[in-house]
C-alpha cells in the first residue's frame, strides 16, 4: 500500500490519473456516438488517416500531429455525405482505413521517412501524459459535452433514424457533419494521448455497457460516463497496485465491467433506470384533453 | 388551415427502374385521398418524394402552391406536412415514446392524441419495447401533434397496417375528422371508405377511381 501511495505522489502518475479522469468524462460520449453511427471501425480508420496526415506533415515540413488531426477532421467531414446510404458509414470506415494506409506509406516513401518513426509519433502512453495533453483532453471533453447537451434531442432523433430527424426539423446534414468531425478528431487525438489500445477502453467499452443499461440517449450517455469513470479509476488503481502497465489492465477492467452489464436481466435494467418509474403511473395526459373529437 | 397538394408529372427511379412514372394528382385543400395499389406500385416512393426523402427524376410536388428545391424549402415542406412512415424505424438506438411525441412540434397535442389512441401511458418506454400496433399508434399521435403545430397536410403510409379491426376503424374515424389535407396510402377498407376519393397506382402510374 505504501508503494501505491508513493506512486500516486509522483507528478507523472498524478497527470496520468487526471488525464484518465478527464478522458472518462468526455470520451465515453464519443463512444456512444460511434455506436449510434455504427462506425466501430472508426478507431482503425482514424489511426491510418492520422498517419497519412503525419506523413503529409513530415513531407511538407509542417507540425505532423496538427496535420494528423486535420486529416482526421477532413476525413470525418468527407464521409458525412455517405450517411444518406443505409450502410454508407460502416463501409466508408473500411474504405478510409485501406485507402489512408496505402496513401500514407506512399507519402512516407516519397518523403524518405521511416514508417515506424511516423507511427511512433502516433503511439502515445497514458503514463507519458504532459500538461499540454491534459489541456487538449479537457478541450475535447468540453466540445463533446457542449455538442451533446446543446443538441441532445436532435441527436437522439438523428441516431435513431435520419429520416425521422429530417421530418422533425432537425438539420441532419450539418449535425451529422459536426458529429463525425468531433468523433474523428477525438479518436485521432486520443490515440496520440493515450495509445491505441486505451482508446477502446475509454470510448467503445463504456458505450457498449451503457447500451445495455440506458433506455434513452440521455441515460446511455450518463451510464457511459459512470462506467468510464469507474473503469478508469479502478483499472488505474489496480495497475498501480500490481505494478503492471496501465493500458492492458485498464482495458481488462473496463471489459469486465462491460461484460457484467450483459448479465443484468431486462427487468432489473428497467428498475435501475430512474425514468421508468413514471411508466407505471398510467396516462399522464388529462382524459378530457381530446384534440380531434369535434 | 389546410393546403392543396399537387403532384405534376412526378417521376422517381431506383437506378434504371422507374418506380413512379409521370404521376399527376391534384388534392384540393382539405380533401382526403386514399392511395391504393399493389405492393411495389410506387405509392410509398411518391409520398417520400413529396417530402424530399427520395429524389425525383422529373416533375414537382407543391404544397399550398409552394415547391421545394433548397434545404430551407425542404425544411419548410417537412413542417407543412405531418408524416406517418410505412417502415417504422426499428432504431439502432433507444428513443423514448415521449421523445418521439415531442419531435412532432406540439408535445401537448401529441400526448393528448396518444391518450386518445390508447398509448398515453407509454411515455417513458423505449420504442423498441412496443408492439407493432402500439408503435403505429405512437407515430400517428406524433403526426396529430404536428398538425396541431401547424402542418397543413398529412401524409400517412399504411397507418393502420399493424392495427386490429377496432384500431383500424378508430384511426379511420380520427383521420376523417382532421381539418387538413390528407393523402393516405392504405389497403384498409375502413380507411378508404373514410376518404373523399380513392386513387390507384399500378406499375408506377396513377388512375383515379
Amino acid at each position: 500500500m505504501d508503494g501505491f501511495l508513493d506512486l500516486l505522489s509522483l507528478p507523472a502518475v498524478q497527470r496520468s490519473a487526471i488525464g484518465l479522469l478527464i478522458a472518462a468524462v468526455g470520451l465515453p460520449i464519443v463512444g456512444v456516438f460511434i455506436i449510434g453511427l455504427d462506425i466501430i471501425a472508426v478507431r482503425f480508420a482514424m489511426m491510418h488517416v492520422a498517419l497519412l496526415g503525419i506523413a503529409v506533415g513530415l513531407l511538407a515540413g509542417l507540425d505532423p500531429m496538427l496535420c494528423g488531426l486535420a486529416a482526421c477532421a477532413l476525413a470525418g467531414a468527407g464521409v458525412a455525405p455517405l450517411a444518406r446510404r443505409p450502410t454508407g458509414l460502416p463501409g466508408a470506415m473500411g474504405l478510409l482505413m485501406t485507402f489512408a494506409i496505402a496513401a500514407a506509406l506512399l507519402v512516407l516513401s516519397v518523403s524518405g521517412v521511416n514508417a515506424t518513426g511516423a507511427f511512433e509519433l502516433l503511439w502515445g502512453s497514458i503514463l507519458a501524459t504532459r500538461e499540454i495533453d491534459l489541456i487538449v483532453l479537457g478541450a475535447l471533453t468540453v466540445v463533446v459535452h457542449v455538442l451533446f447537451w446543446r443538441w441532445r434531442r436532435q441527436l437522439a432523433l438523428l441516431l435513431f433514424d435520419r429520416e425521422l430527424a429530417l421530418c422533425s426539423g432537425v438539420a441532419a446534414g450539418p449535425l451529422l457533419l459536426a458529429l463525425l468531425v468531433v468523433v474523428a478528431v477525438a479518436i485521432g487525438a486520443s490515440i496520440r494521448l493515450t495509445g491505441a489500445l486505451l482508446v477502446d477502453a475509454l470510448t467503445i467499452l463504456p458505450a457498449l455497457g451503457a447500451r445495455n443499461l440506458g433506455r434513452s440517449l440521455r441515460s446511455m450517455v450518463l451510464w457511459a460516463v459512470v462506467l468510464g469513470v469507474v473503469g478508469n479509476t479502478a483499472g488505474f488503481a489496480v495497475a498501480l497496485l500490481i505494478d503492471q502497465p496501465p493500458g492492458p489492465v485498464l482495458v481488462l477492467v473496463a471489459g469486465t465491467l462491460t461484460l457484467l452489464t450483459y448479465l443484468i436481466p431486462e427487468g432489473a435494467r428497467d428498475a435501475i433506470d430512474p425514468g421508468s418509474r413514471t411508466d407505471r403511473g398510467g396516462d399522464p395526459v388529462a382524459a378530457g384533453q381530446r384534440v380531434w373529437q369535434h | 388551415m389546410s393546403a392543396a397538394v399537387t403532384f405534376t408529372t412526378v417521376t422517381c427511379r431506383y437506378g434504371r427502374r422507374t418506380a413512379v412514372d409521370a404521376v399527376d394528382l391534384d388534392v384540393a385543400a382539405g380533401e382526403h385521398v386514399a392511395l391504393t395499389g399493389a405492393n411495389g406500385s410506387g405509392k410509398t416512393t411518391l409520398l417520400r418524394a413529396a417530402l424530399g426523402l427520395h429524389p425525383t427524376a422529373a416533375g414537382t410536388v407543391t404544397v399550398g402552391g409552394e415547391s421545394a428545391r433548397s434545404g430551407v424549402e425542404w425544411a419548410r415542406r417537412r413542417r407543412d406536412v405531418a408524416w406517418v412512415p410505412q417502415r417504422l424505424a426499428p432504431g439502432r438506438f433507444p428513443l423514448l415514446v415521449d421523445e418521439l411525441l415531442d419531435s412532432g412540434g406540439h408535445p401537448d397535442a401529441a400526448r393528448a392524441a396518444a391518450g386518445q389512441l390508447d398509448v398515453g401511458g407509454l411515455g417513458r418506454r423505449p420504442l423498441h419495447t412496443l408492439s407493432g400496433g402500439q408503435l403505429q399508434r405512437v407515430f400517428l399521435a406524433r403526426a396529430l401533434g404536428a398538425v396541431t403545430a401547424g402542418a397543413r397536410a398529412l401524409f400517412a403510409d399504411e397507418p393502420t397496417a399493424a392495427l386490429d379491426f377496432d384500431g383500424q376503424e378508430q384511426v379511420a374515424t380520427l383521420l376523417a375528422k382532421l381539418p387538413v389535407t390528407v393523402v393516405v396510402v392504405s389497403h384498409d377498407r375502413a380507411m378508404t371508405r373514410a376518404c373523399d376519393r380513392v386513387a390507384e397506382m399500378a406499375a408506377g402510374k396513377l388512375r383515379v377511381i
